[in-house]
């Protein structure tokens, strides 16, 4: 079998990220950071989890997922602060709307970076350079978040070339792959380094015979589907190496969920009862805001003792509202052991459904009317803000399940 | 050191036609009045149907960090928090 050919097409894939973003924007906002050991973390306890950090932060090896402890350990100096997620979403928002000012091909990855396709670009098609272009945007940048704010920029034939280029210089790069200078980069890197491939997945190109990313593109195809991933995955790290697109797919909503990190860890099932009322109450809200219905739950635990808790059900019964939410969660909350204290929980809903057409049910317009009641409390707590009106579990609870910036999906923002 | 305050405050904001911007110049916090220096960060947030403008900025002795939260439905100002720069 012959080897399927680099792309040699003209790289029009641009993948732009914000540095160190949520670190970053803090030190925008408040000037008295800048240059200083930031880190973000989920709580500012001893063992809140760091989120994200500044990169002189990360100079001292204060990285994602050390506790503030450790971070503290590291560098006494180390300023912690609590995110600041409101904050986040709003720069996203600036930085997606610098981005549409060039083409309106622009994909959100995550609230801090996103894939723009120039493809169709007619800037681009008169010949403007997309080096150019990425300038334009880091000033652009600059000019809407902040002077302190910069950005990666990585072009491409495809998404992941884009993004790999969008690493090579941190912070504040621009660089392009394409099949001339492919094979040159890959012989600089290791295979961690390539976007997708972690340590396990090392291992096992490992256990293939394949060290390094040169090794990676050029072994053969059975051996990557048949011996190495073993599935279709290995025919599309043949293609994605080359620099062929075949992750241009955006997936549609499949589920909604929420988690939430015990602050307080505990075994009380009652504690846990009211946790899971307010996750579920913002599990509810995402989902009649998207307009769905689901008929399928899934409720999870974790437990100090490393070990791990898991339940789903399909339902018959369409679930709509926070009430539908939490009794079906509650009754899986029912059939689990807890052997130890809880750490993390959470709930979500699958089997999604467009609310129109709506089936219309025997008790609609009566006191059992769970879909009215729900959207008349959407609609106070639209008003008044949220959880101006809550079930009576929650009372209480304002201040417990903060909101969080989700890792991956901004669908929502 | 970040310090959660929430307290009403005075503000004198000035309103630039040619910029086409509103940004607060004067804090008195306190029975001290901080002459702003640099803006950090703007930005809003809806309460239900309630937006606030939050901003973010520092004196003009660089010396501390304040965030000030105007509810647009009344135009108060709440002093939400102050930083010194320093960890703690």
């Amino acid at each position: 079998m012959t080897d399927f050919p680099l792309n040699y097409n003209r790289p029009l894939i641009m993948h732009i990220d914000l540095n160190s973003c949520f670190a970053i924007i803090e030190q925008q906002a408040n000037p008295l950071l800048r240059h200083k050991p930031v880190a973000i973390a989920a709580y500012d306890t001893p063992r809140g989890a760091v989120i994200a950090s500044s990169y002189e932060a990360k100079a001292l090896g204060i990285k994602l997922g050390v506790n503030v402890r450790e971070a503290r350990l590291l560098c006494r100096d180390v300023i912690v602060m609590m995110p600041d997620p409101d904050k986040y979403f709003d720069a996203h928002k600036r930085f997606k709307k610098v981005l549409l000012n060039y083409t309106d091909t622009v994909t959100p990855k995550s609230v801090d970076e996103f894939v723009i396709d120039f493809r169709g670009s007619l800037a681009i098609q008169r010949g403007k350079s997309l080096v150019d272009v990425g300038h334009e945007i880091k000033a652009d940048v600059k000019a809407a978040l902040g002077e302190y704010v910069t950005v990666n920029v990585g072009i491409g034939p495809n998404r992941f070339l884009a993004k790999l280029a969008a690493g090579l210089h941190k912070p504040d790069g621009l660089d392009i792959i394409d099949g001339n200078n492919l094979e040159e980069i890959y012989s600089q890197l290791t295979l961690v380094d390539l976007p997708g491939i972690n340590v396990r997945y090392e291992a096992r190109l490992n256990a293939g015979g394949i060290f390094t990313p040169l090794h990676f593109l050029h072994a053969p195809l059975p051996l990557l589907k048949k011996r190495v991933f073993k599935s279709i995955n290995g025919y599309y790290w043949y293609l994605r190496l080359r620099g062929h697109e075949i992750d241009g797919v955006d997936f549609g909503r499949k589920s909604y969920g929420q988690q939430y990190a015990l602050g307080d860890k505990t075994t009380d099932r009652e504690k846990l009862s009211r946790l899971l009322m307010k996750l579920c109450e913002k599990t509810g809200r995402r989902l009649r805001a998207g307009n769905y219905i689901a008929t399928g739950i899934y409720l999870w635990l974790s437990f100090e003792n490393r070990t791990y808790w898991a339940k789903g059900k399909d339902t018959k019964a369409d679930i709509y509202s926070t009430q539908d939410i939490y009794l079906h969660a509650q009754r899986l909350l029912n059939q689990a052991l807890i052997p130890a204290r809880v750490t993390n929980m959470g709930v979500t809903v699958y089997k999604l459904k467009p609310t129109t057409p709506e089936q219309l049910g025997l008790f609609d317009g009566t006191r059992l009317d769970t879909k009215s009641l729900a959207r008349a409390a959407d609609l106070v707590n639209d008003k008044y803000g949220e959880f101006t009106i809550v079930p009576a579990t929650m009372a209480n609870m304002q201040d417990v399940i903060l909101k969080r910036v989700a890792f991956g999906s901004v669908r929502d923002l | 050191m970040r310090e959660t305050i929430n307290e009403a405050v005075s503000v004198v904001m000035y309103y630039s036609a040619k910029k086409r911007e509103a940004l607060p110049c004067l804090i008195r916090w306190q029975n001290k009045d901080y002459a702003v220096g640099k803006l950090g960060y703007h930005h809003k947030v809806k309460v239900g149907d309630t937006l606030h403008h939050i901003f973010e900025l520092v004196d003009k002795e660089n010396s501390l960090y304040f965030r000030l939260n105007l509810d647009s439905s009344n135009l108060h100002w709440t002093l939400e928090a102050i930083h010194d720069g320093l960890p703690s």
